[in-house]
């Protein structure tokens, strides 16, 4: 398969990126990730850890639907396959994490490949709805005590499927700093990739399949080619995700196929604005943080109590999405730096 | 292009037609709304496959192809309505055609980038090239639509009505750009539903009427053919009697 990609302009691109106030933030806000280890608290460093990883899987369903058009409801499918793979390879075959890690996204990828074929001559909602129903389908297999039996009559000492999943997986590094940092640079790599991509003359032909897929196909594009394509790269991420986070949560359960954790990839990324891949990190933080705090005020039983089933954090992330919708349709990431700038002006005194 | 026939459910939209284009033929096909003009090039580029009969070119039987493919082979063309990469800058428009397997066979020789602006600069949308075509007038954007198609490199290029919704002065402009094309040695297949149009420009015209071939000619034999008249016109004679 023939790809149109070129890499030599990314220096050119990076030297004008880091002299914009965009660049020079991002380069602030990554300084302030790199210091968070340094805290000591572990259960901070967790809750960044998780804000990272979400980062990535909200990226990769930017990237499908941002990019190419192609909205999947489905894709806890890749954060599931990609963890059970991870898992599986980590506790049964002692694999290092990082092997694990890569195989995971891989079988992501195949997999992306096996549902992507058929999924793909579905559009629109169909699309949505079809990649929807893999995932529950997925969740229901990996639950079924049959098939756990099985598998564990099949291949003995090992666990696939049942309602525990795997567990006992062990972190990246027993020093959480290390694990944090290793975290940290996975996602900076990730979302320079996917943005590059998205700017790359391959980043063209995708939008070109996102605008107008007759056009592309009248233009000589051969569409079903590079959705497949992009459903593989989103894949792979989705799948790096997967793997980190159940290193990060040390198992996996069939809980990972349920339909939440792809509508939370949906909500991250349409926070942070669509096709920006770097909004997905804004939308991460808002909800990762925001999901916390949630949490904390849900635990706390005098306001539970006042508020009752209120401070579920679908609840209000879903309000939160509805009013994103209505009054910032592009997402937050625009906004907020246009105001983080204008700011920054105002107390240089321009 | 043999025996073409499409039905839809309950409509024949295109009832056996035939005929014939030779390479470097300059060929305009006429019709009133709703004769058939654009399934016919919707069958021939791929979009939809015929009911039954066969599409040839350039010596291969390229019926029922996929579109990207037939492009690919050099046969290409552009939509009555205009069709953009909305979002995309004019520039990125035309990288796509450039991109396809054969526009890129040329254009990768001058960069893609490069050779994408030679082509906005040819159909005169070179100053505008980093908007997105949200913002164009019309002309413009049937100027894009000429320009997609030349990074394909064609060979044969079907134009579905380049002149509709235009300004005299637009089609004029129009006319000069698809004239240049043709003396470059591109062979040219355009429709319209005004006779008036075609007249001056192309010196063969196909006439079909209720997806019914009626005519073949230069433009004057043609215009003067009765049942051309008649499709046209209604049965004018006695029309005019009454």
């Amino acid at each position: 398969m023939k790809i149109n990609y070129e890499f030599h302009d990314f220096k050119i691109y990076f030297r004008d990126w880091i002299g914009t106030f965009r660049g020079k933030l991002t380069v602030l806000c990554l300084i302030g990730l790199i210091l968070i280890p340094l805290t000591g608290n572990n259960y901070i460093i967790g809750i960044f850890n998780t804000f990272m990883i979400f980062t990535i899987f909200a990226a990769s369903w930017d990237f499908l639907a941002g990019f190419v058009g192609q909205v999947s409801f489905g894709h806890a499918i890749f954060l599931g396959i990609a963890g059970y793979a991870t898992a599986f390879t980590i506790r049964f075959l002692n694999f290092p994490w990082w092997t694990a890690l890569i195989l995971g996204a891989v079988i992501a990828v195949l997999f992306g490949l096996i549902i992507g074929v058929p999924a793909l001559r579905l559009k629109g909602p169909y699309l949505a709805l079809g990649t929807l129903a893999m995932s529950l389908i997925l969740y229901q297999l990996f639950l079924m005590g049959s098939l756990a039996i099985l598998w564990e009559n099949t291949f003995p000492g090992t666990i696939m499927f049942g309602t525990d999943g795997i567990g006992q997986v062990p972190p990246i590094s027993p020093n959480p700093g290390i694990s944090y940092l290793i975290i940290f640079l996975i996602m900076c790599v990730s979302l320079i990739v996917l943005t590059h991509l998205g700017k790359s003359k391959l980043g063209t032909i995708f939008k070109s399949i996102r605008d107008d897929e007759t056009g592309a196909k009248a233009s000589g594009i051969n569409t079903t080619k590079y959705k497949i394509l992009a459903f593989m790269i989103s894949g792979f991420f989705a799948g790096i995700a997967g793997g980190l986070y159940t290193i990060r949560l040390s198992g996996v359960n069939p809980g990972s196929f349920q339909a939440l954790y792809s509508f939370y990839a949906i909500i991250m990324a349409s926070v942070g604005g669509l096709a920006t891949i770097s909004g997905s990190a804004l939308g991460a933080f808002i909800f990762v943080f925001l999901g916390e705090i949630l949490r904390l005020l849900g635990d706390n039983p005098n306001i539970s109590d006042m508020f009752g089933g209120f401070t579920e954090p679908i609840f209000i992330f879903s309000i939160i999405l509805i009013l994103i919708i209505r009054f910032a349709e592009h997402g937050l990431l625009k906004p907020v730096l246009e105001h983080l700038q204008d700011l920054w002006d105002l107390l240089l005194g321009r | 292009m043999k025996n073409l026939t499409k039905k839809f459910a309950g409509l024949t939209a295109v009832n056996d037609m035939s005929f014939e284009i030779h390479r470097g033929e300059f060929v305009g096909l006429i019709g009133p709304n709703g004769a058939g003009k654009t399934t016919i090039f919707n069958l021939i580029s791929g979009i939809e496959s015929p009911t039954s009969g066969t599409i040839r070119f350039d010596g291969r039987d390229i019926t029922g192809m996929s579109t990207h493919k037939i492009v690919n082979l050099g046969l290409v063309r552009t939509f009555q309505l205009v069709r953009s990469f909305k979002f995309m800058t004019l520039l990125d428009n035309i990288n796509v055609s450039c991109l396809s397997s054969r526009g890129k066979k040329i254009a990768k020789d001058y960069g893609i980038d490069e050779y994408s602006s030679t082509i906005l600069a040819s159909v005169g949308l070179i100053d505008k090239a980093r908007l997105p075509p949200v913002i164009l007038p019309h002309g413009d954007l049937r100027k894009l639509q000429i320009g997609k198609a030349l990074g394909t490199n064609p060979q044969l290029l079907l134009l579905d009505e380049p002149f509709s919704g235009l300004s005299h002065e637009e089609a004029v402009n129009i006319t000069d750009l698809i004239r240049s094309l043709h003396s470059d040695g591109v062979t040219v297949f355009v429709t319209g539903h005004v006779l008036r149009e075609l007249m001056g420009l192309v010196p063969r015209v196909i006439a079909m009427h209720q997806g019914k071939f009626i005519a073949d000619g230069p433009p004057k034999e043609v215009a003067n053919n009765k049942i051309v008249l008649e499709a046209y016109l209604g049965r004018g004679g006695e029309f005019a009697r009454t």
